[in-house]
């Protein structure tokens, strides 16, 4: 028999429903998961990531007990060093010297008690988390606009409407099953036209009819022109903004100054005129019109800014609140929303209510019967980390989030911690870049080990379903955060018999004196019991009490959660980033995401498959910025900024335009000695959100020279403390390294590193296997020890593309090798094996080459593709990536 | 109407030497051409058309005299030829056509083919003539090697195949065997110095010792006459029992000199096989053409092809086709072709399994592959040889070439 629960994908803010199951027998690995038919956001599809989960639910590395400066120690113990040390720091340097630094991925449950017990009980708002980092911006602007952090669609719009303007975002790789839905809508209806802005050309501009590859950052030029567009075209919905709206006639000014006309905005902008204007005729012509947006706008110094414009866009032509239409944010973390829901955030008191909001202070004092009521504001994520510097922070609890590698600057971040009293780390593994930083660890139990809940970016809340025992002394978050709570004397607030009392509790003050004058109510669910909460179904807030069913779209009524129920026009003055690029730091950094990797890799790097897509990081730039620096493709590169440097190897490509670079913001320490991203990009940060401008940097492009370039392939663990470069790819069958040296490296240093032995090779079966070739600067060895590979090292002068699939096979195989097999130890792969080359669909593992082999072979579409090789039949996130394989044929003309 | 068959008188068709390539000859002489030819192979051994090359492994006791024949004599015999062995021919009258063998008879000829093959070199040094000095060459060789008992100590001058070979059947014969080179490497014709290592370390784990860089001085005889110590010419002294002389060979011409065949280094023929002697022809290891002599089989299997037509009437010519050396010592194979020492503008690609002793360098020039050692695995070998021939641009292969046929086709298809 086996058990299978609904739970939800812990991976983007689409929030699939996911089943997972229990093996048949304790001792088996747990079978692959699959996406949950009746959940309305995925409707049983997942993406590449989420299919992968059951590999990433293994033992290795996971934090199995509480450690205090580096030695175990027992839960009791440690909630006593940080009871004590949080009331000591209280006491002598007021509440605000404490600080929790929390993450999406932590369930609403956990999000709720730290919030409480940080705002209501230690007296301080310094309450943070990632989410700043990802949506600070979408909230923020919601909030001018709406009076609320409110979104106001749901993703069925995304299908319905019939222009989609998507800006700043690569759904195709980031949200996977949103962009499955808009291929399929577009596939049902093309006259649906889809328009994607964003510097880069991605996989997700393969269904745009449109592509605006605008300047970096000048997004909300664009949409300050729709609006002047909208009213020179007679778009405006005067009854909608007259009678639900303030501002407009003052926002519009500030357009027609800002944007005056087509030809200035293009210029602006960097897009062709007439693209423009294509943009604008659509927009006409298109009464449902949705623009999803993302990190793209998101992270930058004015995107706050930016939402508005896109917002005022909407509201102008009352584009919201009815099918297909709307401003939507979209979240890159399986639990921001619920975050937001709880106030989760320094700059918000809890469920949706504001320190600033009337009565709010005291509404939530008497609902918590709070001793310790924090009265403003607390640090943002980047104030927070620098006031840590400063001193006044000295205390900080950290929970399922990696800021040495994900918050800017990373070296002020390593400072910070380091100059910090008390550095609490709460996570599921025991290596980071962050538990690395850490005074007390504690382990927490993971996704497949916990009960809570998580909100969708279309403010849908479902469960999330532990089935494994957690592993070790692992514990939930919420269970640790209120364990501290009744050390500090906090009992009788914190004693809470299971996780769906917390839930109640937080619907509880959702619909505490409510009445309607808060977006979020989740009144409903106030008295919910243990058996409705395991039952409890995918359910959009608000969900007030006499309202089971919840809210699909907001504001069909036109009113809004301000202070007389009317909208809000922001007039925009459209900027671009704060950074300009100067002759030393000449290149603009662009930062996101790769399709089979999700932040930084503690989840997905556990799973080898998603490595095979991508497996290192990189850096993207244009073919005539790298032949102008002298930089091949696959060439150790250096990337330096006032801040820091990284080393990455080129991707030369003509998806980045000439003058800006691109590079990924997965790898970690753990993974690449010198690729975190973070190291380059500046603390700059939006007035408003206190978002970071993490999309934008500058930096200088080097060529690093006189390189050897090498796989390491092994069984053992290996450490390059001499390498420029290197970069562990996970597989489960040994492990393998990418590494760069800088010239020098010959035979017998390689040996002497490598070898396994203690003394010569004086045993039978221990031997070392070599190759080399100076026209091609090839250099390689396989080391057998007892007559099993132990380790290859393939070295070369230039970058080269090796296939170390074939390698690890051997090395977790214990049959004997051959002399075919020990000839294709130094080639990679045996010569009657096809060379699959770079994988494209992870799915099903199918590589660049078979692709190749198969269109040649005459199967000339995406379809025929998949019947054949059964690529993008899965997921369908690599379709893009497909198509981009299949020969352009002259199009015949009638 | 009755037609009168008249039997045609055949012509008579001597070849004289019944080693491999003698009999190989007369053997298919008689399966193509036994109309017109009667067929008279003369050999001095005691054995006639037995596969030389396959005494190394009578030697080690690896195969039977049963399986050491090369053609099927009585075949030849059914088909109307003259097998005569242990009667060595002491003299050719080219103007009489006639020869006369060791029992005093004498015979007719109208062809005359010499085989007279060669004999191994015996050094110049005091005690070479000894009788505990043989070589290695003949079946009568192996009898003397084995009939050696116990286990004693035998030393082996010339680490070339033949010696390494005899070293190898003594030593699995369990005898002491020492093999004196000259050079500092075995093999140092076809191999360098790392396959020569290799070799070296797989024939030392058989019990063989090597003493490289030197070469006897004088062999010391005892009281009888026989050889009893090497000595080197330090000095040192090394006990045997008996010496196998492995120096090279020498093409065995005494006859056709004697006889008045224009003569070089060895009997010297044209592209047809023809002496500088009216009806007599020469091939194998005894032979000349073009100031090249012949050690291995296959230009001698070529020979026989070009001599068959020729006999037959029909058009062909002798070419010299650069031949890849392919050796078998002892269950190495061994494979090396071209220039095998690198010159200053060569590259060399080199791959080394030392624990399945496979080896192979592959020397390259301006993209051109110009030579190749393979050891231990050689089934590449006829493909190196063949981009060799023909000259094929190995720019584009560079990076697979060393690993072998099927990887570098596989990255061409």
């Amino acid at each position: 028999m086996t058990t299978t629960v609904k739970t939800t994908c812990p991976y983007c803010g689409v929030g699939c429903g996911v089943n997972l199951s229990l093996p048949a027998n304790p001792n088996e690995v747990v079978p692959p998961v699959s996406g949950d038919l009746d959940h309305p956001a995925n409707f049983g599809r997942l993406c590449v990531k989420g299919s992968s989960l059951a590999q990433t639910i293994k033992s290795d590395d996971r934090l199995l007990s509480p450690q205090i400066d580096g030695q175990v120690a027992t839960w009791a113990r440690a909630i006593d060093t940080i009871a004590d040390k949080i009331s000591q720091v209280v006491k002598d340097h007021g509440p605000d010297a404490f600080a929790f630094y929390l993450s999406g991925q932590i369930l609403t449950e956990d999000y709720y008690v730290a919030n409480k017990l940080a705002k209501g009980f230690i007296g301080t708002a310094n309450v943070d988390t990632n989410s700043r980092l990802c949506m600070a911006s979408a909230v923020v602007g919601y909030k001018r606009a709406f009076g609320s952090d409110t979104v106001p669609c749901n993703y069925d719009d995304l299908e319905r409407c019939d222009l989609l303007i998507m800006v700043g975002s690569n759904a195709a790789w980031t949200h996977p099953i949103l962009f499955q839905r808009m291929v399929a809508a577009k596939q049902q209806r093309p006259s649906m036209k889809i328009v994607v802005i964003d510097p880069r050309a991605t996989a997700t501009c393969d269904i745009a009819d449109l592509h605006l590859a605008i300047r970096p950052g000048s997004d909300a030029a664009i949409f300050s022109f729709l609006l002047q567009e909208s009213a020179r075209m007679g778009l405006v919905d005067d009854v909608f903004v007259a009678q639900h709206t303030n501002q407009f006639e003052a926002t519009l000014q500030q357009a027609m100054e800002s944007t005056p006309d087509v030809a200035s905005t293009a210029a602006f902008c960097g897009v062709d005129e007439h693209d423009l204007m294509t943009l604008s005729q659509w927009w006409a012509s298109n009464d449902k019109a949705v623009t999803f947006y993302s990190q793209g706008v998101n992270q930058s110094s004015s995107g706050v800014d930016k939402c508005n414009a896109i917002i005022n866009c909407h509201l102008a032509t009352a584009r919201l609140g009815k099918e297909g239409a709307g401003p939507f944010s979209i979240t890159g973390q399986p639990n921001a929303m619920g975050g937001r829901e709880v106030g989760g955030l320094a700059n918000q008191l809890a469920a949706h209510m504001d320190f600033a909001t009337p009565g709010a202070l005291d509404l939530v004092q008497r609902f918590w019967q709070a001793p310790n009521m924090a009265t403003q504001n607390g640090l943002k994520a980047v104030d927070l980390f620098q006031a840590i510097e400063a001193g006044k922070v000295k205390v900080l609890w950290i929970m399922s989030t990696n800021p040495m590698v994900s918050l800017p600057d990373t070296a002020q971040v390593r400072r910070a911690l380091e100059k910090c009293e008390l550095v609490i780390v709460s996570d599921c593994k025991a290596h980071t870049d962050t538990t690395a930083m850490a005074d007390v660890l504690l382990p927490a139990t993971g996704w497949s080990e916990k009960d809570g809940t998580v909100t969708n970016s279309e403010r849908r809340i479902s469960r999330q379903r532990g089935l494994l025992p957690a592993p070790g002394d692992a514990k939930h978050d919420w269970w640790a955060i209120c364990e501290v709570a009744k050390a500090m004397g906090y009992g009788s607030a914190f004693d809470y018999q299971g996780v769906h009392e917390i839930f109640a509790e937080h619907a509880g003050l959702s619909a505490f004196e409510n009445n309607g004058t808060r977006d979020f109510d989740i009144g409903h669910y106030r008295h919910i019991t243990q058996a409705q909460y395991d039952g409890f179904t995918p359910t959009q807030w608000p969900v007030p009490e006499g309202k089971p069913e919840g809210t699909k779209r907001m504001f069909a009524d036109g009113h809004f959660f301000t202070q007389d129920g009317r909208a809000q026009f922001v007039p925009i003055k459209p900027s671009l980033p704060a950074l300009k690029v100067t002759q030393q730091w000449p290149f603009v950094l662009n930062t996101g995401r790769v399709r089979d990797q999700w932040h930084t890799m503690t989840r997905t790097g556990d799973a080898p498959s998603l490595a095979k897509h991508t497996a290192q990081p990189y850096v993207d730039i244009h073919p005539e910025d790298a032949q102008r620096l002298g930089i091949i493709d696959g060439a150790l590169t250096r990337l330096s900024s006032p801040h820091g440097e990284v080393r990455l190897k080129a991707k030369v490509t003509k998806s980045t335009a000439q003058g800006q670079i691109f590079v990924p913001i997965h790898w970690t320490q753990q993974f690449a000695n010198a690729a975190v991203v973070s190291n380059l990009i500046p603390q700059t940060v939006d007035p408003l959100s206190g978002q970071p401008e993490s999309k934008h940097g500058v930096v200088q492009v080097e060529r690093i020279p006189l390189l050897q370039y090498a796989l390491v392939v092994s069984s053992r663990p290996q450490s390059f403390p001499e390498a420029l470069y290197w970069c562990v790819i996970p597989s489960d069958q040994g492990f393998r390294y990418e590494v760069v040296w800088p010239n020098g490296v010959h035979l017998a240093r390689l040996k002497e590193a490598f070898s396994p032995w203690q003394e010569a090779l004086c045993v039978e079966g221990n031997h070392w296997l070599e190759y080399t070739n100076p026209m091609t600067g090839q250099l390689r060895l396989a080391c057998l020890a007892g007559g099993r590979l132990d380790t290859v090292v393939y070295l070369s002068h230039q970058p080269e593309v090796v296939s170390a699939d074939w390698l690890l096979s051997k090395l977790a195989s214990s049959d004997a090798l051959s002399e075919l097999d020990r000839i294709a130890l130094l080639v990679g792969l045996p010569a009657n094996v096809e060379d699959k080359g770079n994988i494209v669909c992870s799915c099903y593992q199918i590589g660049s080459k078979q692709i190749e082999k198969a269109i040649a072979s005459g199967a000339e579409t995406v379809e025929a593709l998949g019947a054949v090789l059964k690529c993008g039949t899965n997921c369908g996130s690599c379709i893009p990536e497909l198509k981009h394989f299949i020969p352009k044929r002259m199009e015949l003309s009638a | 109407m009755h037609k009168v068959v008249k039997t045609p008188v055949k012509e008579r068709l001597v070849i004289v030497g019944g080693g491999m390539a003698g009999s190989k000859l007369a053997y298919e002489l008689c399966r193509q051409q036994s109309e017109r030819f009667h067929i008279t192979l003369i050999g001095e051994e005691p054995q006639l058309g037995y596969n030389r090359i396959m005494l190394s492994s009578l030697l080690a006791e690896e195969i039977s005299s049963a399986d050491m024949a090369l053609v099927n004599l009585e075949e030849m015999v059914l088909s109307g030829a003259t097998l005569i062995s242990g009667d060595p021919v002491q003299g050719i009258s080219v103007e009489k056509k006639s020869l006369t063998l060791l029992s005093g008879m004498v015979m007719s000829y109208d062809k005359l083919i010499i085989a007279t093959g060669s004999r191994a070199t015996m050094l110049p040094i005091d005690g070479a003539q000894a009788s505990n000095v043989i070589g290695f060459r003949q079946w009568q060789d192996v009898n003397l090697m084995s009939a050696i008992k116990g286990s004693q100590p035998v030393s082996v001058i010339g680490g070339g195949l033949l010696g390494l070979e005899a070293a190898v059947g003594l030593a699995k014969r369990g005898h002491q065997v020492t093999v004196f080179h000259r050079s500092k490497w075995l093999l140092n014709r076809q191999l360098d110095t790392e396959s020569a290592r290799l070799l070296q370390r797989k024939l030392e784990t058989m019990g063989v010792h090597f003493r490289l860089g030197t070469s006897p001085q004088t062999l010391l005889q005892n009281e009888k006459g026989l050889v009893s110590h090497v000595k080197l010419p330090d000095g040192e002294q090394i006990a045997t029992k008996m010496v196998v002389m492995a120096a090279g060979i020498t093409p065995e011409v005494a006859l056709g000199k004697k006889a008045g065949l224009q003569v070089n280094r060895a009997i010297l023929v044209d592209a047809q096989m023809k002496t500088s002697c009216q009806d007599i022809f020469a091939l194998g290891e005894c032979c000349e053409f073009d100031d090249q002599t012949f050690g291995l089989v296959a230009p001698i299997w070529t020979q026989i092809k070009v001599l068959l037509a020729v006999l037959a009437g029909n058009q062909a010519r002798f070419l010299i086709e650069p031949v890849p050396t392919k050796l078998k010592v002892s269950g190495v194979n061994l494979f090396s072709v071209g220039r095998i020492q690198p010159n200053q503008d060569d590259n060399c690609i080199v791959f080394n399994d030392v624990g399945s002793n496979h080896y192979r360098k592959l020397v390259v020039n301006d993209g051109l592959l110009v030579g190749a050692i393979l050891y231990g695995n050689v089934a590449d070998g006829s493909w190196y040889f063949q981009l060799i021939q023909n000259k094929t641009n190995v720019s584009d292969m560079l990076d697979l070439l060393v690993f072998g046929e099927a990887y570098c086709q596989s990255k061409v298809a």
